[in-house]
């Protein structure tokens, strides 16, 4: 029951939402800032820890939102080692891409942000699978449309489940969550996601992906490449 | 004259759904009930809708804040369909432009069974 995208704020809210999050079944959530708050967040976050006495796990995750590729590759290497997850919100055809070539991104978010279509193809499924690069969907994006708009974005989401069951890519489920209201039980996101197409056996999986890349990024100094670690 | 009570085998399987609300307004069972209706309609169109047999058992309003109204509620909904209800209900954002947000805590065979969730 992992969440890796949860949209941090101040400290009184990311501890009520922790809180929520804690009581709906989730064990561990990722607050999530931009390359521009992320260092003053980084002030409360111990605070917060305490806080919430152990029952539920949080931590930072860094959301790149830029449309310049050479920003993104900057960005990502000065916060490479001070971050359990570093995402990038895609929608951009540019963007989708770089993220997807580079193994120092754990998360290609949104990839259909803002578009017509599901923004990756079965060029960049590939690419996603060989660096193990996850790509994420988010909850929040059905939760806050409705009509046409919620259809084209639920089609989206099938498109990238197809692509996900030929070619296999890391494929992370968050909710995107920015206030109270936004925060479900762990049953009620999965229900909602297995309308869209993903089975039980999926869903517990994208659990999993997102389990590993914060297990991945604590010991990434002694990865030297996958499947290979320096044992001490 | 009354219709005679289906055979046990024949009958309805019902489940019940215990749910937490948090809601910016004030909520009635009436207006409640017809918030899941639609939206149960709206995610699942009219004929999936047909199928739930949705029955809204009670709304026991449970505490207020500055930030919003919170309200548990026991609805009834044909065992089949559980995913389909608790989908259409957790994907309600908004009524009268106020926000709302509907989550599933518990589910139970019995009304009995629902108080632990309560």
């Amino acid at each position: 029951m992992f969440d890796l995208n949860i949209k941090g704020n101040s400290y009184d809210t990311n501890l009520i939402l922790a809180k929520q999050a804690s009581k709906y079944g989730w064990k561990h959530i990722n607050f999530a800032y931009n390359q521009n708050d992320y260092n003053n967040a980084l002030i409360f976050k111990n605070d917060v820890q305490k806080a919430l006495n152990g029952s539920i796990d949080i931590d930072y995750t860094l959301n790149i939102e830029s449309n310049n590729p050479n920003e993104i590759r900057k960005i990502t290497r000065k916060f490479r080692h001070k971050t359990s997850c570093i995402s990038v919100l895609g929608g951009n055809l540019k963007v989708n891409r770089i993220c997807l070539e580079n193994v120092q991104i754990d998360v290609l978010s949104k990839p259909y942000f803002k578009r017509y279509d599901a923004g990756i193809n079965h060029i960049l499924a590939k690419q996603a699978k060989d660096n193990n690069v996850a790509i994420e969907l988010q909850f929040c994006d059905i939760l806050k449309s409705y009509s046409s708009h919620r259809s084209k974005i639920l089609s989206n989401f099938r498109d990238i489940i197809k692509l996900h069951n030929k070619y296999d890519f890391p494929l992370i489920l968050s909710s995107g969550a920015d206030s109270i209201f936004d925060i479900k039980t762990v049953h009620d996101f999965k229900s909602v996601f297995k309308q869209c197409g993903l089975s039980e056996v999926d869903i517990e999986k994208s659990f999993n992906v997102s389990e590993n890349i914060i297990n991945f990024n604590k010991n990434r100094k002694n990865m030297i490449m996958a499947g290979v670690k320096v044992v001490k | 004259m009354k219709l005679k009570v289906l055979p046990k085998s024949q009958r309805k399987h019902y489940h019940y759904l215990v749910l937490d609300i948090k809601s910016d307004e004030k909520l009635s069972k009436k207006v409640f009930t017809s918030i899941i209706w639609n939206a149960c309609i709206r995610f699942q169109g009219e004929n999936n809708t047909s199928n739930f047999n949705l029955w809204v058992i009670d709304l026991i309003e449970r505490d207020s804040n500055a930030f919003y109204n919170e309200y548990s509620a026991i609805v009834r909904f044909q065992r089949e369909f559980e995913d389909e209800v608790r989908s259409s209900l957790a994907l309600v954002n908004n009524f009268n432009k106020k926000a709302i947000s509907i989550t599933t805590i518990g589910v139970s065979g019995t009304i009995k069974g629902c108080n632990k969730f309560i």
